[in-house]
């Protein structure tokens, strides 16, 4: 009797269990849904990264590129948003470009999920929103907001320590961010295949400037910032007296030599195009966060960080007002655009031309949503 | 949080791991996030690589007592080092550290080579508690020692520093407080012994009748988790997890034999409870993040005046570690390295992961504490935990004078 | 690699539900419980 008794109750137990999972299953598989987006009438063609690199097709790192090329022959640029799923306003930039622009000269490549496992979870114990979502004259539209890493699901187990292609010794973590899995390895992790998959990528569109778009915690030093490979040192340096003058603040530095495996550093070195990776600064990205919220992804408000700022432990300037995602997105793209005007001061037949481009000031002003496209 | 997770802990004596997950459950709802089942359940994901680190070693632990290679060392030992006190020190001490070293895990150590010098230390007139202690401590010193201490590698990640340049920094931190702590501990108590006395004390050794492959999952364990940090390019890194379940089914065919599932079931029963703590402090923390209750924490940390910040870091980094010197290094260590970015980061934060590393004796979590009692057969792992506290304020002191003369041994590293 | 992971998490799954169904006292059962619900949800790869 004892006996049935306890096997009873372990069988409910068990039941328990099984019913947790599965209502938690239901969220966390949520994520796997893509968000969709909506490109404007300039897009040319819209391709797989796999068909760059096959090693990639029916995998999670598999991504969408957007092609925008123009009628006359110029410069070929990449833009990378996503790398790491929990920077924001690197993957917002990367849709509103892709939801507005046209090229009448050169070439623009856009992959607005260059991590695409990367969004389909979030990191434990980060407390983060699966979503966050912006109002748009269309409705509201919602955005997955991910992890930093491949999800463990889709390249497991790490090892104890990581060594990337490059050399650089990491934490096993590490092995799962993009960002530190330059120039890739075709034989390699799924995260070291999507690395060669971006590598294949700028060899064949024959690029000649790569743009990482990022975001950092306030209290991290490399914020803010225009982060160069020594190939793009002039082109960064006269972008950053431009945007000076347009009244953004950005700080200057140059790829650590040291420090192999970032974008920055691999893409110049290994397909000696010029690099350039941008920081903007995430309240909801650091360590000291306050309420864990969509509110603080869009809105970018925390108390917390407002005392930091006063106790001078930040790297940027942060008030009441707090850093919103538009102006994070605004940052970006006003960077995006006076690179690419130096680049046709420096380099005319590299020449790129754009139309329709958010501009930043409006972006400050009347918020992302407005730039959005109506679903089709 | 904290005050539900007293009730049901202290009061109504839950296990700890239960109450950290009710009082998580609380503290969410009392936030206002509803019963956040996704973050519930997210959170304790933080720990499934260490939980399956614990479970396998665990086994591994079993197996080596289960196949009577634990008594053959024992064995082997005692005949080498009856009559020499200090080298049976020194190298019971390099032996804990070793696995620990090489893995940067203070569990591998403890509950490998830990459980190997365990009882040759308690045959030899050392009390249960204190060889629980100095495996502890052995376990945790072998976490920091180079070539591999992942707290490093955790601080560095979050402040872009390369993994180089550590080991005679670490090394400088290390040795001294090996050797002091194990003397310590154990140099007044420690016997030498009359030959005849230490024959009948002699547990029976395996090595006669099963020869050299009674070593065999031993060396196999020891070779794969060495190369995979001094060859990383030849041997495939298989993790750790791997290792020991590969090192324990070899046991099964190298000794005595035994039944290998009901050695799991066993092992499974003995990691239950340090498991089921870690999946409540992982809600725990994440709950915390969420209602921004982490975030207050490290800004009153940062908000101490800069005189005291020596004193912030001396108590915050060891209590953090209740929930994981990992966590430690990760959430406090990188506010605190930037904090002193004046300095020499590969100095800071070789002496920031000395502190963090005695986090793992702080309860509730307290991961060496528990598996050296485990080791050591003692039930109630506080009482290992009281003699650790000497030992852990030498290696406090270390730290932060390292922290503070860093400057100073700059100019020699 | 993930294949041998998927394995031994498999095995201490089903180690897990055993251990679930000898453990007698109750609050040790719930503690194998909320264990398993993690090793549930990486054996079938969802989390």
């Amino acid at each position: 009797m004892r006996n049935l008794k306890g096997n009873f109750v372990s069988a409910l137990l068990l039941l328990f269990a099984i019913a947790i999972c599965f209502l938690s299953a239901l969220k966390f598989l949520s994520m796997q849904k893509k968000e969709a987006i909506f490109p404007s009438r300039g897009l040319t063609s819209r391709k797989m990264l796999s068909s760059y690199f096959p090693e990639l097709k029916k995998t999670w790192g598999d991504t969408d590129v957007y092609l925008y090329e123009g009628q006359e022959k110029g410069g070929n640029l990449l833009i990378l948003g996503g790398a790491h799923a929990n920077e924001p306003a690197g993957f917002m930039s990367a849709v509103l470009l892709i939801e507005n622009i046209q090229v009448s000269t050169g070439k623009i490549i856009i992959v607005p999920r260059a991590n695409n496992s990367g969004f389909t979870h979030s990191q434990p114990q980060e407390g983060n929103p699966q979503r966050y979502s912006l109002e748009s004259p269309w409705g509201r539209r919602h955005f997955r907001h991910g992890s930093r890493l491949t999800n463990p699901v889709h390249q497991w187990p790490d090892p104890s320590i990581y060594i990337n292609p490059a050399g650089q010794k990491l934490s096993g973590a590490d092995s799962r961010n993009l960002n530190r899995c330059y120039p890739g390895k075709k034989t390699g992790s799924l995260t070291e295949k999507i690395a060669s998959g971006i590598m294949e990528l700028i060899k064949k569109e024959k690029i000649d400037l790569a743009l990482d778009l990022h975001e950092a915690a306030p209290e991290y030093p490399v914020i803010n910032a225009i982060v160069f490979h020594e190939n793009s040192a002039d082109l960064a340096a006269l972008a950053l007296m431009e945007l000076q003058i347009e009244g953004f603040e950005f700080r200057l530095e140059a790829s650590p030599l040291n420090l192999r495996g970032l974008s920055h550093r691999e893409w110049g070195d290994h397909a000696q195009i010029m690099a350039i990776l941008l920081e903007s600064a995430n309240a909801s990205h650091g360590r000291l966060k306050g309420k864990t919220s969509p509110a603080l992804i869009v809105e970018g408000k925390d108390k917390n960080y407002t005392k930091a700022a006063k106790l001078g432990r930040l790297f940027v300037p942060y008030d009441e007002d707090g850093i919103p995602l538009k102006l994070r997105v605004a940052r970006h793209l006003a960077a995006v655009k006076s690179i690419l005007s130096n680049l046709e001061e420096l380099y005319p037949e590299k020449r790129i031309e754009i139309k329709n481009m958010p501009s930043s000031s409006e972006l400050k002003k009347v918020g992302i949503g407005p730039f959005l496209n109506p679903p089709n | 949080m904290v005050a539900i997770f007293v009730l049901l802990a202290m009061l109504l004596k839950l296990p700890i791991g239960i109450s950290l997950a009710f009082s998580a459950l609380a503290g969410s709802l009392l936030g206002g996030e509803g019963i956040g089942l996704r973050h519930l359940v997210e959170g304790s994901f933080g720990y499934f690589d260490t939980i399956l680190i614990i479970v396998t070693a665990m086994i591994f632990m079993n197996v080596l007592q289960a196949s009577g290679i634990l008594d053959t060392i024992t064995s082997i030992l005692l005949r080498t080092f009856y009559k020499r006190k200090l080298a049976l020190l020194l190298s019971v001490m390099a032996l804990i550290m070793f696995p620990g070293m090489i893995t940067g895990s203070s569990t591998a150590a403890v509950l490998t080579t830990g459980a190997l010098v365990a009882p040759v230390l308690m045959k030899m007139g050392l009390s249960k508690v204190k060889t629980g202690a100095l495996i502890a401590m052995g376990g945790i010193l072998g976490m920091i020692a180079p070539p591999v201490n992942i707290l490093v590698m955790i601080m560095g990640g979050g402040v872009d520093m390369p993994y180089a340049g550590l080991t005679l920094p670490l090394l400088i931190i290390v040795i001294p407080l090996a050797i002091v702590i194990s003397l310590w501990l154990g140099y007044r108590d420690i016997k030498i012994i009359e030959y005849e006395k230490m024959k009948a004390i002699l547990p029976p050794s395996y090595s006669k009748k099963y020869g050299f492959r009674l070593y065999l999952p031993l060396i196999v364990v020891l070779v794969l988790m060495l190369g995979q940090s001094v060859l990383p390019r030849i041997m495939p890194d298989i993790g750790i997890p791997a290792i020991l379940l590969l090192g324990s089914l070899i046991g099964l065919g190298c000794g005595r034999p035994f039944n290998f599932f009901r050695t799991t079931q066993k092992a499974i029963q003995q990691s239950i409870p340090i498991s089921c703590i870690l999946v409540g402090v992982g809600m725990f923390i994440q709950i915390m993040t969420l209602t921004g209750a982490r975030g207050w924490i490290l800004i009153s940390f940062l908000s101490l005046p800069s005189g005291l910040l020596y004193l912030g870091i001396a108590t915050s980094m060891p209590l953090f570690g209740a929930v994981s010197a990992f966590g430690s290094a990760s959430i406090l260590g990188v506010p605190f390295i930037l904090a002193l970015i004046d300095k020499n980061a590969i100095i800071t934060s070789s002496a920031l992961s000395a502190v963090a590393g005695l986090g793992d004796l702080m309860p509730p979590t307290a991961m060496a504490g528990i598996f050296a009692a485990q080791v050591v057969g003692e039930a109630n792992y506080f009482k290992v935990l009281r003699h650790c506290l000497m030992p852990a304020l030498f290696q406090l002191i270390m730290g932060v004078a390292v922290l503070h003369f860093a400057p100073f041994l700059d100019k020699f590293i | 690699m993930q294949i041998v992971y998927h394995l031994i998490v498999f095995y201490l799954t089903c180690h897990l539900i055993w251990c679930l169904f000898r453990e007698k006292k109750f609050w040790n059962q719930v503690s194998v419980a909320l264990v398993l619900i993690m090793f549930l949800l990486r054996l079938f790869l969802i989390k």
